[in-house]
């Protein structure tokens, strides 16, 4: 198996600091600190309302900052206006030029720009790169969805930002569409070197492509982290609850021993994982995931429980079953009848114990 | 023939072709008859084409018609356009108060208007006595009353609202983001407008330029009023042969020429303006 390139020790390529922005009375944007190194593939993760459009906006010159500090490259980005900024960004909508045909579109910054020789060979160059260099002589609406979304990024890597922007670029396409893109998108990240901001509402979408992940929750930064850890050890129970199917029980801490801690929880005392900060006598969150349920098993941590529903899904089935008011979801091999008595054990050393989410 | 869509505009057709073509035949009719006597006799005469085609005046009149119309509809789409994109800015609630303000002036009648200019403009008007008074002209300005800037100015003004209105429409269509894209890809706002925005309301731009170019091309009683000597105009002419010169088909043969170059100067108009990439990536797909 690979293994995994570590993204730290990049130099720093933007620098982000107490930055606010609000729309009225609405803090969109609410005193971030964010960092992206070299050549990272960083993702904005959060539910709409987030924020994270907003940050990519003041990334991009759109929205101009109420307070804090942006630097790219160490320059600070205060009064630079969007078209000055070495960023290039792939809408969500595509937002191709219907009037121009595919070269033309691609070759828009090249021919702003002025003095460039080689403008036919480098939009074919771009267009190689998203397997699109059949389609220079099109117009945008005789192209399908995932086309339209390959020329839009043809035409923003073609004059080598130092940063691309992507707001939620393949939410539009179909899921099998938006799988086959993710791997492109991936690669062609690698390939180029560039640093990628990407935003998107979808976690899955979010692990399979990034270094780092960045949660956030009304306009700060819920956590910041590569997505094993995000997905293993979420910073609170916002995170634990938007990342995944796991179920989130309420407790008290009992007493904390190191990195482990014993709650007091509703199915009873479960021992695990902790979050730095957490001590004894703390209101805190179990989170479980679904693939820490089975049916097979033993040890401490085991539950009876009733089945309540059964969802065959294809490659799983989803059980949910009830144990002392609490709902857990797990999967199974095998769908399970309503109402049969189980028992159900939890992989307690891999759970973790969470604050709870302001 | 089973009923469809399309078909609803029939009766709306057929009363604009009527309405239109009808009064055109009488006046091809009417170009051909001899006048005796003050009395329209029928006949097929040449004589009121002989005297169209060999008349300096009458050509130099359709011509000066063609170029106020030109003039007209460029000085309003330099002004209309960033008062159309300004409005496309606007709150959705701020829009409604802007467009009635826009039009306020078309809700003072005519006469009305020209009456108000001469008190504006005349050599002892608003703007004359302002200026001495502040001491930047010491003799009025003349050129500012009955003139061909006179003209101008208020074909301008009278048309503006037209171009505006047309331009705007259009504007409102092209997707904001399309803007962002093209400053995100490197252009300044001037080239975000010539590159992206100008491109896309060309249908716009065309709708108004063919509106205020035959208002304007038309207009009669602004250049008669406020033209002094060089108010002339080839409808006045019109105006003069079907009344007190009593030569109706010399006035019916001076009225087609009129509108035949019109029509060809307008169609080119729509033809160049609908021909250019914008229009078509907004009016029609093919």
């Amino acid at each position: 198996m690979e293994k995994r390139r570590e993204p730290a020790l990049s130099p720093l390529l933007l620098a982000m600091r107490s930055v606010v922005k609000t729309f009225g009375r609405s803090t969109a944007v609410d005193g971030i600190d964010l960092d992206v190194p070299e050549r990272a593939f960083l993702t904005l993760l959060g539910p709409s309302g987030c924020g994270k459009t907003t940050v990519l906006r003041m990334i991009a010159g759109f929205e101009t900052p109420d307070a804090g500090d942006m630097r790219l490259d160490n320059t600070p980005l205060a009064g630079v206006p969007p078209e000055r900024r070495p960023v290039n960004t792939v809408f969500q909508s595509y937002a191709l030029f219907p009037h121009l045909t595919v070269n033309d579109n691609v070759a828009f910054s090249l021919k702003l720009r002025g003095g460039v020789s080689d403008v036919a060979a480098r939009v074919r160059r771009a267009l190689d790169a998203v397997h699109m260099a059949d389609f220079g002589d099109r117009y945008p609406h005789q192209l399908s969805g995932g086309q339209q979304q390959r020329v839009a990024v043809a035409r923003s890597i073609i004059a080598e930002p130092r940063l691309l922007l992507l707001d939620e670029p393949l939410s539009a396409l179909d899921r099998k569409m938006r799988g086959h893109l993710q791997i492109e998108l991936k690669a062609l990240q690698r390939r180029l070197g560039i640093a990628f901001v990407y935003v998107t509402h979808d976690q899955e979408e979010a692990f399979a492509l990034s270094d780092i992940v960045v949660v956030m929750n009304r306009g700060r930064i819920a956590q910041k982290a590569d997505p094993q850890t995000i997905y293993s050890r979420p910073a609170d129970s916002f995170v634990a609850d938007f990342i995944g199917n796991s179920t989130l029980v309420e407790g008290r801490i009992r007493e904390r021993r190191g990195d482990t801690a014993t709650i007091d929880t509703p199915l009873g005392n479960v021992t695990a994982p902790v979050a730095d900060g957490l001590a004894a006598g703390d209101a805190a969150m179990l989170v479980i995931r679904p693939e820490l349920l089975s049916t097979r098993g033993e040890g401490a941590a085991t539950f009876a429980s009733t089945v309540s529903n059964s969802v065959f899904q294809g490659e799983r089935t989803v059980i949910q079953a009830e144990t002392a008011g609490v709902s857990l979801r797990f999967a199974a091999e095998a769908p399970c009848p309503v109402g049969a008595s189980i028992s159900l054990w939890l992989d307690a050393d891999r759970s973790f114990i969470t604050r709870i989410a302001a | 023939m089973t009923f469809r869509q399309r078909h609803l505009a029939l009766p709306v057709a057929v009363a604009i072709v009527a309405g239109c073509l009808a009064p055109l035949a009488v006046l091809v009719a009417f170009s051909f008859y001899e006048v005796e006597d003050f009395d329209l006799i029928p006949a097929f005469s040449f004589r009121a084409w002989g005297e169209l085609a060999t008349s300096g005046t009458d050509w130099f009149l359709i011509g000066k018609a063609v170029l106020s119309g030109l003039t007209t509809t460029v000085f309003t789409t330099i002004l209309g356009y960033p008062v159309a994109l300004a409005l496309t800015r606007l709150a959705a609630s701020a829009k409604g108060l802007a467009i009635i303000v826009l039009l306020t002036p078309l809700y003072t009648g005519e006469i009305v208007r020209i009456y108000a200019w001469r008190i504006v403009l005349g050599g002892e008007g608003l703007v004359n006595t302002v200026l001495q008074g502040i001491g930047l002209i010491d003799e009025p300005l003349k050129f500012l009353l009955f003139s061909p800037f006179t003209i101008g100015l208020v074909l301008t003004y009278n048309n503006l609202p037209f171009m505006v209105l047309a331009i705007w429409v259009s504007a409102e269509m092209v997707d904001r983001r399309l803007i962002e894209a093209a400053r995100d890809l490197g252009a300044r706002p001037i080239d975000a407008f010539s590159r992206v925005v100008f491109p896309l309301t060309t249908p716009g731009l065309a709708a108004g330029s063919l509106t205020v170019f035959a208002l304007s091309a038309g207009e009669l009683l602004t250049p008669s009023l406020l033209g002094g000597t060089s108010g002339a105009t080839a409808m006045a002419l019109v105006d003069n042969l079907f009344g007190t010169a009593f030569d109706w088909p010399l006035a019916s043969a001076l009225a087609l020429a009129l509108l035949a170059t019109l029509f060809l100067v307008a169609s080119a108009m729509a033809g160049l303006l609908l021909r250019l990439k914008g229009a078509r990536a907004v009016i029609g797909r093919t």
